[in-house]
């Protein structure tokens, strides 16, 4: 088991996000986290990533607890992230924000960076190359001299989820990759996604586009930060309490 | 321009910038065979002095911290090396560093509990800092002289501006070149992404807190040994040299030469104190000089001084431009 989420709890003064939140992610797996507006799925993802504190309950990542621990160390722990808003390095070049997000692998010290030494060189020569082969992945190559913040809404998604994967992370979080996203920019992002998974990387994510779910090999359900259900897909789609959730008691069958 | 030109040219730019540092670093150490007047050699030697502290200051500000405390770090430099070796009789070659270091450790300290404030509340608290900092001066009154000023500081280069103008001249093409490389290695890449987005540039492994001390404590040393070295230039020190108005003067040097790159507080402290030195006669005004030069660069060049050959540039092409329309209707 990757990612062992055990009776993850946060409040916001008397507001329960999350209550007792139990959720596994296996190695290579791709789960769907999934809930009505505000039913607490991004603070599932500041939580397992240390941008919030939880109040109660416990992150455990491959054998190791990371409770508590700061966003940076996670990250060097091996788990990449986008965001919902998806803020960006927006005055660095679509290239340079994924040569930027290079931080932890290969690392060079900062003495090696400041004196620009041979290792340094070679490392940021490696970089440089991985960084153009992530930016083909996600379709990126061909605007990779632009800034990133003129990038249409659709490329911008593309590269959260390019600089996420610059980490070199073993499981990754996406929120909401598809969001604002025109048809054929959403075909393109799931066979990225769909590339990146068969590269053997496990995904969580966060998504209310429904095409999306067909892609999860398990999907959760929460709502006002219970879980609800969980299981297939195509269960979850006929599960009572999800369509009481999504839609209001009237339409259950 | 096809991609061959393309390449050439790209080319042919990076051997002439080199190329024009060089002709400018020829030019200033030339200057002093020319210009005999011992004023004007002081007003370089202060335009040297003055790059360093802004440029480090740039240093910090590209993190996203914007420190309203600089001139007081400045001071610390300063006067930690004037009155260790006025009272303890060491070589100013030695309390030089010494003061240097003095700045960069207080950095250090103020900086990590610093690390969680941002933006305006960083700048409101570093600026209360830079205030209260200047108290230690009346502590230690005995040494300090407080509002007397302190005098009889050991000359570094005896009492003449000559040598002085060519240790600056060198000081400060050293201090511009370590801060340079500094800016465009990975390490001044990290404080771009910080400054950016410190929740993106933490998410994929960069130690905020961590880069944000290694700013300031970059910054807090160079403007600490442009202090040091100033104290056995001038001899004199007066603490109103460090206060809060001493570090708005910085702020604006580098605002009006522009933030957005290295070469703008270089450019903005030359221009700020060369221009009242021209008109001498009008010291009163030199205040309303200097922010009426704010405003005008504030509403015309967003980029600042720097960006004023671009501006002129593309006035130029729009206007040629507009003329071809006209000839052609």
């Amino acid at each position: 088991m990757l990612l062992e989420i055990d009776g993850l709890t946060k409040h916001f003064g008397g507001l329960a996000a999350v209550s007792r939140l139990d959720m596994q992610v296996n190695k290579g797996e791709i789960v769907g986290l999934i809930g009505p507006n505000g039913a607490g799925k991004t603070t599932v993802f500041n939580l397992v990533t240390g941008f919030l504190q939880p109040t109660r309950g416990k992150v455990v990542f491959d054998g190791k607890n990371i409770t508590g621990k700061k966003p940076h160390v996670i990250a060097e722990l091996g788990i990449g992230r986008t965001f919902q808003l998806n803020p960006l390095f927006a005055d660095f070049t679509v290239l340079k924000n994924v040569v930027a997000s290079f931080h932890l692998r290969p690392k060079s010290s900062l003495l090696a960076t400041y004196f620009n030494t041979a290792t340094y060189r070679r490392n940021e020569a490696y970089i440089l190359e991985q960084s153009r082969e992530i930016l083909q992945l996600v379709g990126l190559d061909t605007v990779s001299d632009e800034l990133a913040k003129n990038l249409p809404h659709g490329y911008q998604k593309m590269l959260g989820m390019a600089r996420a994967l610059a980490i070199k992370p073993r499981l990754l979080l996406l929120d909401e990759p598809l969001a604002g996203m025109n048809p054929d920019e959403i075909d393109f992002s799931m066979a990225a996604i769909k590339k990146t998974r068969q590269q053997g990387m496990t995904i969580v994510l966060v998504e209310h586009n429904m095409q999306i779910m067909d892609l999860c090999d398990r999907v959760v359900v929460i709502n006002f930060g219970h879980k609800i259900a969980e299981g297939l897909p195509g269960e979850v789609r006929r599960n009572e309490e999800v369509i009481r959730a999504y839609f209001g008691g009237e339409y259950v069958a | 321009m096809d991609v061959m030109d393309k390449q050439l040219s790209i080319r042919n730019r990076n051997l002439t910038k080199p190329a024009v540092y060089a002709g400018l670093i020829v030019i200033l150490s030339l200057l002093p065979l020319l210009i005999k007047s011992p004023y004007w050699l002081h007003v370089f030697i202060l335009i040297f002095i003055y790059i360093i502290a802004t440029v480090s200051l740039r240093v910090i500000t590209t993190s996203g911290q914007f420190p309203l405390a600089h001139a007081a770090f400045m001071g610390i430099g300063a006067y930690t090396s004037a009155v260790v070796s006025k009272e303890l009789g060491w070589t100013p070659w030695l309390t030089i560093p010494l003061g240097a270091l003095a700045a960069m450790v207080i950095g250090i300290l103020i900086a990590y509990p610093f690390a969680r404030l941002r933006a305006i509340y960083y700048a409101v608290v570093s600026l209360f800092f830079g205030i209260g900092v200047l108290q230690i001066l009346f502590v230690f009154e005995k040494w300090t002289n407080a509002y007397g000023g302190l005098i009889g500081i050991p000359y570094l280069l005896g009492a003449t501006k000559v040598p002085y103008y060519y240790f600056f001249l060198g000081l400060t093409s050293l201090c511009l070149l370590a801060l340079y490389r500094f800016e465009f290695c990975r390490i001044g890449t990290n404080l771009k992404a910080i400054a950016q987005s410190y929740m993106v540039a933490s998410s994929v492994g960069i130690n905020e807190a961590r880069y944000r001390v290694i700013a300031v404590a970059v910054g807090c040393f160079f403007v600490g040994l442009a202090g040091a070295t100033y104290a056995h230039y001038n001899v004199v020190l007066s603490y109103t040299s460090f206060d809060m108005l001493a570090t708005l003067w910085l702020v604006l040097y580098a605002i009006v030469g522009g933030m957005g790159s290295f070469a703008g507080p270089i450019i903005g402290t030359a221009v700020l104190m060369v221009v009242p030195e021209l008109f001498r006669e009008l010291k009163e005004f030199v205040p309303f000089l200097s922010a009426g030069i704010l405003l005008v660069v504030v509403f015309l060049m967003p980029q600042g001084l720097v960006g004023l050959p671009q501006l002129v540039r593309s006035w130029i092409v729009r206007r040629r431009e507009r003329k071809a329309i006209t000839h052609a209707s």
